[in-house]
């Protein structure tokens, strides 16, 4: 059986997981000392991305219903305004953007795999033995 | 009892997964294609936002159908772009198409099928299923078929076509090639070093072997000594692996695109 709104749910989580680990490419490329070049192009990928996810991030992150997860989202992105700007950070500055990336993908990753389980679940049951489940399972209402 | 195996070969059947590749510039807020899609039994979908990000896509993996959505005229393009580049591909069109019969035309020439995104969902829903359903009734995995009295047998993934033809063209060699991938099937035939006749699907010719080129995945076996009496092309090997070569070239650089 197929659920349209998990089906949804998945792909746009799918998309702004697509979309974190990009960015984060990028900020570990401008982090490597030993990567001297940084072409207009990956500015270019990098502005791209962060235009993807100010756009969509309040969107799907109220369709999944984490938006706790806003602010460090936010923060990440104000403060990687472009590669070279990451670059251009003190350590300590890294330091929370790492963390703070880390915590979103960490909770993406997690919603990712519940969807994920549960569509594996849906999966096994047809239409009929699904709502026959729900309705056995309802409990009695009191008189 | 007698009903049981075929039973058994419809359950197969329809269990065959299409595989589609989405363009689409805005999947998160322009997603009704997408949820007709997620709606579909049997379909993986993969979703890309650019045309770059779709070659380097449709380079490295195997789909059966691309659907291109956007605005009208730059869907087109795009569509219009791929086929250049993939002519065995099924790709489909979705665009707003009122007022725009002249659209029409041009995609029907590039045998890209246009489906109108400002009409109801139900028609556009019924429409995606019926490009599906023809396409997952070609699709299958490839037989093996290899013969053990085969001259030359091995797999694409560790020599390109390109590679094995410049090969046995060099050695001079006559016989007939045989590919094999999801894609389907194809045959080249050489004639002392020579490629004289290729077929894929509809493909004869130069295309064939253009197409023949791209595969990355997929098995093949030369069989010696088997002639080809048809002649779809005359042009040297050596031109036909520039060409080819220089069009592949042109492909990877739509990566940048």
């Amino acid at each position: 059986m197929i659920d349209p709104q998990l089906e949804t749910q998945l792909r746009l989580l799918t998309l702004q997981v697509e979309s974190w680990k990009k960015l984060h490419d990028l900020i570990t490329y401008g982090l490597d000392k030993a990567k001297p070049i940084i072409s207009s192009e990956q500015e270019r990928q990098f502005t791209e991305i962060r235009s993807h996810l100010l756009q969509e991030t309040e969107h799907i992150f109220t369709e999944l219903d984490v938006l706790e997860l806003s602010g460090k989202a936010m923060n990440v992105l104000q403060r990687a305004a472009s590669i070279r700007g990451v670059r251009e950070l003190p350590n300590d500055e890294v330091r929370r953007l790492e963390a703070e990336w880390n915590g979103v993908f960490t909770k993406l990753g997690l919603a990712q795999g519940q969807l994920k389980s549960r569509r594996k679940h849906l999966a096994d049951q047809s239409p009929f033995k699904y709502y026959l489940n729900r309705f056995l399972k309802r409990p009695v209402a009191a008189h | 009892m007698g009903k049981v195996p075929a039973l058994r070969l419809l359950a197969l059947l329809t269990i065959v997964e299409t595989r589609l590749l989405i363009l689409n510039a805005d999947p998160v807020f322009q997603d009704r294609t997408l949820n007709i899609v997620d709606s579909m039994d049997n379909v993986e979908c993969r979703i890309v936002r650019s045309m770059g990000e779709a070659v380097t896509v449709l380079l490295a993996e195997n789909f059966d159908i691309f659907l291109v959505e956007g605005e009208t005229a730059m869907a087109l393009d795009q569509a219009t772009n791929a086929r250049q580049h993939f002519p065995s591909l099924c790709i489909v069109c979705l665009a707003p198409l009122s007022h725009r019969p002249e659209l029409i035309t041009k995609a029907e020439q590039q045998k890209i099928p246009l489906l109108a995104t400002d009409r109801s969902t139900r028609y556009l829903e019924g429409q995606l299923r019926r490009i599906v359903r023809s396409v997952g009734t070609q699709s299958g995995t490839p037989s093996e078929g290899v013969d053990p009295c085969h001259s030359l047998i091995g797999n694409l993934n560790q020599f390109s076509a390109a590679e094995i033809l410049q090969m046995s063209c060099l050695s001079q060699r006559s016989g007939r090639f045989t590919f094999k991938s999801g894609r389907g099937n194809s045959e080249i035939y050489l004639q002392h070093g020579s490629i004289r006749h290729a077929i894929f699907d509809s493909l004869e010719g130069e295309a064939a072997v253009a197409e023949i080129f791209r595969w990355r995945q997929g098995r093949f076996f030369f069989e010696e000594g088997i002639i080809s009496r048809v002649q779809t092309v005359d042009r040297p090997w050596a031109h036909l692996l520039i060409d080819n070569l220089q069009k592949l070239d042109e492909t990877l650089e739509l990566v940048n695109f």
